[in-house]
């Protein structure tokens, strides 16, 4: 319920990223928490409906959990969940009694402050005289249940469009008014959240009337006006005890871990004025509809057009408001041309408003981090990644977390056992690691780990897999360190330091084309990143991997090879130097394998691991297809030792290819990659 | 009542080529208001409705269905010089209609097949739409056209102002009503994206993708639409099967066509025989000026 001395009365995202709660953080209705048993929500429904209220709840309906009118506890989504990715949404059964553990649906409050159709007037002629009739405004008593932290915080946003002055809608302050919230807190993530980064959520912080958080066995709830407390005082409820409260927390703090930051908002407002003319927007437009999806579920779009409707003589008419959006033909129209004709021009304007002239005209963000226009866009365009190709961070922004290794210090180690041994080729073999330290497991894709077995000195070897309990290192024996590890055996132990360096950054690529050129035992290193790229296939255009080998039986990995390309999803090349009998295949260096492909590398970001020759007449050709070398990453081999930057061995440059690498962006290296002796 | 009543009837008529007739009965389908109309259209040509007929000529020239034999063919350029306002109504002569599926194909082939005296058969090579042929100064979208927008376009013309159609994707009014994405939450695809708005988004609103009755939208993303399909697990037949339907023949679902290998069981040259033929340029042909925001 919102009054309007404190309009606008819900948190909402500041430029900085951090959520702005203008309401008082402490009165006397706030007190509590209580605890709601789960046989007793149903209560809370039934005294919001005796009050006059219309319940506006989760339920299922075509496949996805919506928000509708419900009458009973039951029409919520008991043991339902749902799935997203970018175009993708999908309902899953949880096999329990929980009725929120789902994120949100494609429908959003605004459904109900902001209707998609409002009458506005009728006008009339009665000879010269004319009149305009407006329409009455009298919005049902709702009650808004099952409210996420994001939705509050649009509810803030649009409070502040249409009530924060000088002009206001008195349609939507009526609805406003008139509708109770009570809220949840999310105990469950999407992969396409990232509230956390919009400084949003996962947890409502005001705005709500009451607000839930779901255990098992019912619901820690509070409340935050006069409202709020008048509904608990005649449910059944007790005090939360003090596990019940930090199971709350705990759930609610595990959700904002799994969302992360996903987009770094530090200076995001400049970064993308400084925009207009990036050659991004075209790209973006060779796969956006223009359908106006993702404005449409946006909880925050606000735009409209008004309709009429007139008798035949055109003495009577009448005009609604309905939503419109700045991806329709007309919405930039006047006569004789259109401002925004082009796709290219109508995404520019909805992205650049969304993250920067917002914040000029209102102050806040218009982006609440829901993620819904990245799962409800039928091609699924991903503004997250749009916004890192656009307007990639700061250089001087802090550098990403990393995991954190493990034995960082030369000297110590974690010891680990071998559980298989699997021989790839002649000279390479592939040894599975179990009982690792957890920080290997959470490691990231190119990654390395410093292995030492004891007389021995310590070898750098990139991870090839990440199991769910197991890491994979992949080693040709190259001399007598190698020839030692490769000679254990299962249950035999090995000591190991990481995960070290840097990785490859898959989730730049998202959206886009990805290449993937590699030579010889440089697919090692790669391979966890193929493995990252078809467990979320979607997320990425087409992928094309080249694979060049001195002979057949050098190949490694052979029939995950020939899985990948069975997949038909991936295009997969493969050559070798020097063909033996059994070899169909094309004969010769990796390049000539996409000399004739037909791709456009402005759309592609490229992994490139191999010898040195190979990749720098890979990353030659490369450029010729138009990728910038920012979009080029290639690994530099050095002799290391302490994998930290603290040894001296692996310099080049200004580089420590242990510490700031061994993934490199070509920008990075540009100047030293190929040249000899440095 | 009114000056506007007092003006003299406005002359419609109703011509009909190759099509259902199912487009100019929802001029019958305007039931409430069919007397009120009648007070100010007077309906000289009307074949599905009366027998009296009356030559041109007309203020505003309502034509049903795609044009397919040469008789057709000097028809309405006859029709053309007789009508004030052309209006096509409906799929097949805007676009050239389900029937526009034989211009991938061998025409002959088809005649001899079907006809047990297919010397008798006098037809073109292709069903084409009426733009093809004549200058047209609005057009009605749909398989059928919408009761609304056919309302729209008669009140407009005795209103004088330009009829207000909005330019937009079906989403907007799937959404709009609240309806849940088909193809984001069941896989199903689905033109909508593509297509003109218009029909009250009626196939996702019972769970059935969109077969691009109204045609192509403004500036439709064809090809991106198509790859979506691709990644959603569809083979080339399938998606060029999506876009061969009632609207297969305007340029940006024929692009996605013949990208994809040209219709399933159409036999020839999937370039398509009456491509040299054509002069449209892309999702805005000729005479659409007139349709749009009023605000335009």
């Amino acid at each position: 319920v919102v009054t309007e001395e404190r309009l606008p009365y819900a948190p909402y995202p500041s430029p900085s990223g951090t959520a702005v709660a203008p309401t008082p953080s402490a009165s006397p209705h706030t007190s509590g928490p209580w605890f709601l048993a789960r046989t007793n929500l149903g209560v809370l429904i039934d005294l919001l409906r005796e009050d006059g209220r219309t319940v506006i709840g989760p339920t299922v309906a075509d496949g996805a959990i919506v928000y509708d009118e419900i009458t009973s506890v039951d029409q919520l989504p008991a043991g339902i969940g749902d799935e997203q990715a970018p175009g993708r949404y999908g309902l899953i059964d949880h096999h329990d009694r929980r009725v929120f553990d789902y994120t949100v649906g494609p429908i959003s409050p605004k459904r109900w402050t902001f209707p998609a159709t409002v009458p506005l007037n009728v006008g009339r002629r009665d000879g010269r005289a004319v009149s305009f009739e407006p329409a009455e405004i009298d919005p049902p008593r709702l009650a808004l249940l099952g409210v996420r932290a994001c939705e509050l915080a649009a509810m803030g946003i649009q409070d502040r469009v249409f009530l924060g002055g000088p002009y206001t809608d008195e349609d939507y302050r009526a609805r406003r008014r008139n509708a109770l919230v009570v809220a949840v807190n999310c105990t469950t993530a999407s992969s396409t959240c990232f509230c956390t980064s919009m400084g949003t959520g996962p947890e409502v912080r005001g705005g709500y009337d009451l607000a839930l958080t779901e255990l098992d066995e019912g619901f820690v709830i509070r409340a935050g006006t006069p409202e709020g407390a008048d509904l608990i005082a005649r449910l059944p409820v007790r005090s939360a005890d003090a596990g019940q409260m930090f199971r709350a927390a705990e759930a609610v703090g595990k959700t904002a871990a799994t969302i992360g930051d996903p987009v770094p908002t530090a200076g995001l407002h400049d970064r993308l004025l400084a925009q207009f003319d990036s050659p991004e927007w075209a790209n973006i437009a060779e796969r956006c509809l223009s359908c106006a999806n993702c404005t449409m579920v946006c909880p925050t779009c606000f735009c409209s057009s008004v309709v009429q409707r007139s008798d035949l003589d055109g003495d009577v008419s009448t005009s609604e408001r309905v939503w419109d959006f700045c991806f329709t033909a007309g919405f930039a129209r006047v006569a004789g041309g259109n401002f925004r004709s082009r796709p290219r021009d109508r995404y520019r304007q909805w992205l650049t408003h969304k993250f920067a002239t917002w914040v000029d005209q209102f102050g806040t963000f218009g982006c609440v981090g829901c993620g819904r226009c990245i799962t409800w866009c039928p091609v699924g365009i991903d503004i997250r990644a749009e916004l890192l190709t656009i307007a990639p961070p700061l250089a001087a922004r802090p550098e990403p977390v990393r995991p954190r290794p493990v034995a960082a210090t030369p000297g110590y180690y974690a010891t680990a056992r071998i559980v298989a041994v699997r021989p790839e080729t002649n000279d390479v073999t592939t040894l599975t690691i179990g009982d690792v330290d957890p920080a290997f497991l959470a490691g990231e894709f190119g990654q390395f780990a410093m292995v030492a077995v004891p007389a021995f000195p310590p070898l750098p070897i990139s991870i090839s897999r990440f199991g769910r309990d197991t890491i994979d290192l992949t080693i040709r024996a190259a001399g007598p360190a190698t020839a030692a590890i490769i000679g254990l055996g299962p249950r035999d132990e090995i000591g190991l330091r990481g995960p070290l360096g840097t990785s490859w950054p898959i989730e730049r690529a998202m959206g886009h084309d990805v290449v993937i050129v590699t030579g010889g035992i440089g697919l090692a290193p790669l391979r966890p990143l193929i493995d990252g790229l078809l467990a979320q296939r979607d997320r990425f255009d087409d992928i094309r991997i080249y694979y060049g080998a001195r002979t057949p039986s050098d190949q490694l990995y052979r029939e995950e090879l020939r899985g990948w390309a069975a997949r038909g999803d991936i295009d997969v090349q493969l050559t070798v130097d020097r063909a033996g009998p059994e070899w169909t295949g094309p004969v010769g260096v990796v390049t000539h394998l996409f000399d004739r492909a037909e791709w456009n590398g402005s759309r592609s970001l490229a992994f490139v691991c191999g010898p040195e020759r190979m990749m720098e007449a890979t990353v030659e050709a490369l450029e010729v297809r138009d990728l910038a070398p920012d979009r080029i990453f290639v690994t530099l081999e050095r002799h290391m030792e302490c994998g930290i930057g603290l040894c001296g061995h692996c310099q080049t440059g200004r580089l420590f290819v242990c510490r700031d690498g061994p993934v490199f962006s070509l920008a990075q290296v540009g100047d030293i990659f190929g040249r000899e002796g440095i | 009542m009114t000056s506007v009543a007092a003006r003299p009837r406005l002359r419609v008529g109703v011509a009909k080529f190759a099509s259902c007739d199912g487009c100019q009965l929802t001029l019958l389908d305007l039931e409430d208001e069919l007397l009120a109309l009648a007070e100010r259209f007077e309906v000289v040509e009307f074949p599905e409705a009366s027998t009296l007929r009356s030559a041109g000529p007309y203020d505003v020239l309502l034509v049903e269905g795609a044009i397919s034999t040469p008789d057709q063919a000097a028809e309405i350029v006859e029709l053309r010089h007789q009508a004030k306002m052309l209006v096509t109504i409906g799929a097949c002569a805007s676009y050239g209609g389900i029937q526009a599926l034989r211009n991938w194909s061998s025409h002959d082939a088809f005649r001899d097949a079907v006809y047990a005296h297919p010397e008798y058969i006098e037809s073109l090579d292709t069903a084409t739409p009426v733009s093809d042929h004549v200058k047209v100064d609005a057009e009605l979208h749909g398989c059928p056209i919408s009761p609304e927008q056919l309302r729209e376009v008669l009140v407009s013309v005795a209103v004088g102002r330009r009829p207000q159609i909005r330019e937009e994707a079906v989403c907007l009014e799937c959404k709009r009503k609240g309806a849940v994405c088909v193809m984001v939450a069941q896989g199903i695809p689905c033109l909508g994206p593509v297509t003109q708005s218009g029909c009250g988004a009626l196939c996702p609103s019972f769970g059935r993708g969109c077969y691009g009755c109204f045609g192509p939208r403004e500036q439709a993303n064809t090809s991106s639409l198509a790859r979506s399909f691709v990644y959603r697990g569809r083979d080339g037949t399938e998606v060029s099967r999506l876009f061969a339907g009632f609207t297969g023949w305007s340029l940006p679902f024929r692009e996605v066509i013949r990208a994809y290998g040209g219709p399933p069981g159409m036999t020839g040259d999937v370039s398509g025989p009456a491509a040299a033929k054509d002069h449209r340029n892309g999702s805005e042909p000729e005479g659409m000026e007139g349709v749009g925001d009023a605000r335009g």
